[in-house]
């Protein structure tokens, strides 16, 4: 008797209804009312209802925004730096804690806590540690490296966005090196023994047989952080509010002012679909990905 | 790594002098605490605001997170791998879109600044994130427990209440948490749809600021009662913590 068969296809349908509901009110019919909206002009400003259809207006007006270009230049640079931090730390913190030795047990629990803080705290505490008049890391660099002396970590352009992606790696490199552990553990200690033997140096091991056995785990977890990094807003809004200028408005910042600063409701759907098209892309490569690997 | 953390759960002890000097040593004090906690505006009432919608969010997503999740990794039916999948990908969908609709919406029924609000919208994303952790769960399960419940003469519902259930109670605890975790830290909805009555810890840290700028050792008492619930609970899932992210914690 299969297990099937007992099944009812009521209780099926009174199982998942509900939550269905909820999904369908609270996820798809915003997205439909959004994609409308993108073709509307509609300034709240001026009228609680939306307004006249404008055809593509809002998305050619993008085109010729220059905030909306800075943003799209700010979010890249921005994930590109986060990325590659996150990587590099997180694979360093994994290489470093692979041993499992009590220590290296007891620091790997450790690594889920910054994760785990409430992204609005990251930014709170990176701020203050990189205020120049009495942040710790502000005056350990400037002892380190005296030209940055008393150097305004959030008042220029590269270094607030340098700064927010450190808050952010801070977070995520931790995480990655728990990923990169669990792969780790599972590339059999033969296969470097026998490559030592064979008079591989520890270069040649990391390069020839730790990193392509580490390849779908990294790959995952990039994919995950890019994604990640286009929805990048609460530190941003906390440490620096989109500036000093513009240099660190990202994508996610600017749709977030167009639709709630400027209340233009019509321009930032058209934009944050933009976004949407972005994220559709990362994610059709995200499943393509998870599913080839279950 | 740590030093962050360690600042923060030191500097919640400090006095004003002490937090703006780098010595090591000072005497520690709960005055940050009383003071949060005794001036309305700080904290009083949010701390329950946060509690509320946290709590209302994970009492409604769990159950019916659950009941989805079970249907997906045991009922064979048409087009249930895509309603599947579509679940998944709620995930990649960016708030800020949900937000614009919801923000009018909210606004024209008399929403802004509600508890309801904030849960309904929480519900857009803890949801299909808890279906997509706990089919895991289900699937990971054996199949053929029940079907000895089932030749034992127990229907599908009596088997889901008495077999199924108790047997996947460390998933839906594991959902249970990550809901909350998300509702409690969360920070970009709150912004743009609370306004003074209902908002939330992550928000109102924000108004401890005086006339100097943030009054940081408050800020860090503050960020304390923030973080110790879920550092607390994230210790209980340490087991499911990497792979929870992975299935799609993209928030």
């Amino acid at each position: 008797m299969k297990a099937g068969q007992l099944r009812s296809g009521g209780l099926r349908w009174m199982l998942l209804g509900p939550a269905l509901v909820v999904i369908l009110a609270t996820v798809v019919s915003p997205l439909v009312s959004s994609f409308i909206t993108s073709f509307r002009d509609w300034r709240l400003i001026y009228s609680p209802t939306p307004g006249a259809f404008v055809g593509m207006d809002n998305y050619t007006r993008a085109l010729s925004d220059a905030g909306f270009l800075n943003s799209l230049r700010v979010s890249g640079l921005y994930m590109l730096m986060s990325v590659t931090m996150t990587l590099l730390i997180g694979l360093g913190i994994a290489l470093l804690l692979a041993k499992p030795t009590r220590l290296n047990v007891f620091a790997r629990t450790l690594l889920i806590f910054p994760f785990a803080v409430a992204p609005v705290l990251k930014g709170y505490s990176w701020r203050f540690m990189l205020n120049p008049d009495y942040g710790v890391y502000a005056k350990m660099l400037g002892a380190v490296i005296p030209p940055l002396k008393g150097y305004l970590w959030l008042g220029h352009e590269f270094s607030a966005l340098l700064s927010i992606v450190m808050s952010e790696v801070w977070g995520w490199a931790p995480l990655f090196a728990l990923m990169f552990i669990g792969a780790l553990g599972s590339i059999p200690g033969e296969t470097t023994e026998a490559a030592k033997v064979d008079g591989a140096t520890s270069v040649q091991i990391f390069f020839r047989i730790t990193l392509p056995l580490l390849a779908p785990v990294i790959y995952i977890v990039a994919l995950l952080k890019i994604i990640s990094a286009f929805k990048m807003f609460d530190q941003v809004a906390i440490m620096t509010g989109g500036g000093p200028g513009n240099s660190t408005q990202t994508l996610y910042y600017y749709v977030y002012q167009v639709a709630f600063r400027n209340l233009d409701m019509g321009y930032a759907s058209a934009v944050s679909y933009i976004l949407v098209a972005i994220m559709a892309l990362l994610a059709f490569l995200y499943v393509r990905v998870l599913l080839r690997e279950h | 790594m740590l030093f962050p953390l360690a600042w923060m759960v030191l500097a919640a002890f400090k006095t004003e002098v002490d937090v703006f000097s780098t010595r090591l040593l000072f005497k520690p004090t709960l005055d940050n605490f009383r003071a949060i906690f005794s001036d309305p505006i700080l904290l009083g009432s949010h701390i329950w605001v946060s509690a509320l919608v946290s709590f209302l969010t994970v009492a409604i997503t769990v159950p019916l997170g659950a009941a989805a999740a079970y249907v997906l990794s045991r009922h064979r039916f048409r087009g249930r791998e895509s309603l599947s999948l579509i679940i998944l990908i709620t995930q990649f969908i960016p708030a800020v879109v949900v937000a614009i609709p919801f923000f009018t919406l909210f606004r024209s029924a008399g929403l802004i600044d509600t508890p309801i609000a904030l849960v309904i919208i929480y519900l857009s994303f803890t949801l299909p994130y808890a279906i997509w952790m706990l089919r895991g769960f289900f699937d990971a399960l054996p199949v053929e427990v029940e079907e000895a419940s089932f030749i034992d003469g127990c229907n599908e519902f009596q088997t889901l209440r008495h077999v199924t259930v108790p047997l996947v109670m460390p998933g839906i605890l594991v959902s249970a948490v990550f809901a909350f975790i998300s509702a409690w830290n969360e920070f970009f909805f709150a912004l743009i749809l609370t306004r003074q009555n209902s908002l939330t810890l992550p928000i109102a840290i924000q108004s401890i600021s005086g006339p100097r700028g943030p009054e940081w050792q408050q800020l860090a008492a503050a960020g304390l009662l923030v973080m110790v619930p879920i550092m607390v609970m994230s210790l209980f899932i340490r087991k499911y913590f990497v792979e929870g992210i992975t299935v799609g914690a993209i928030k």
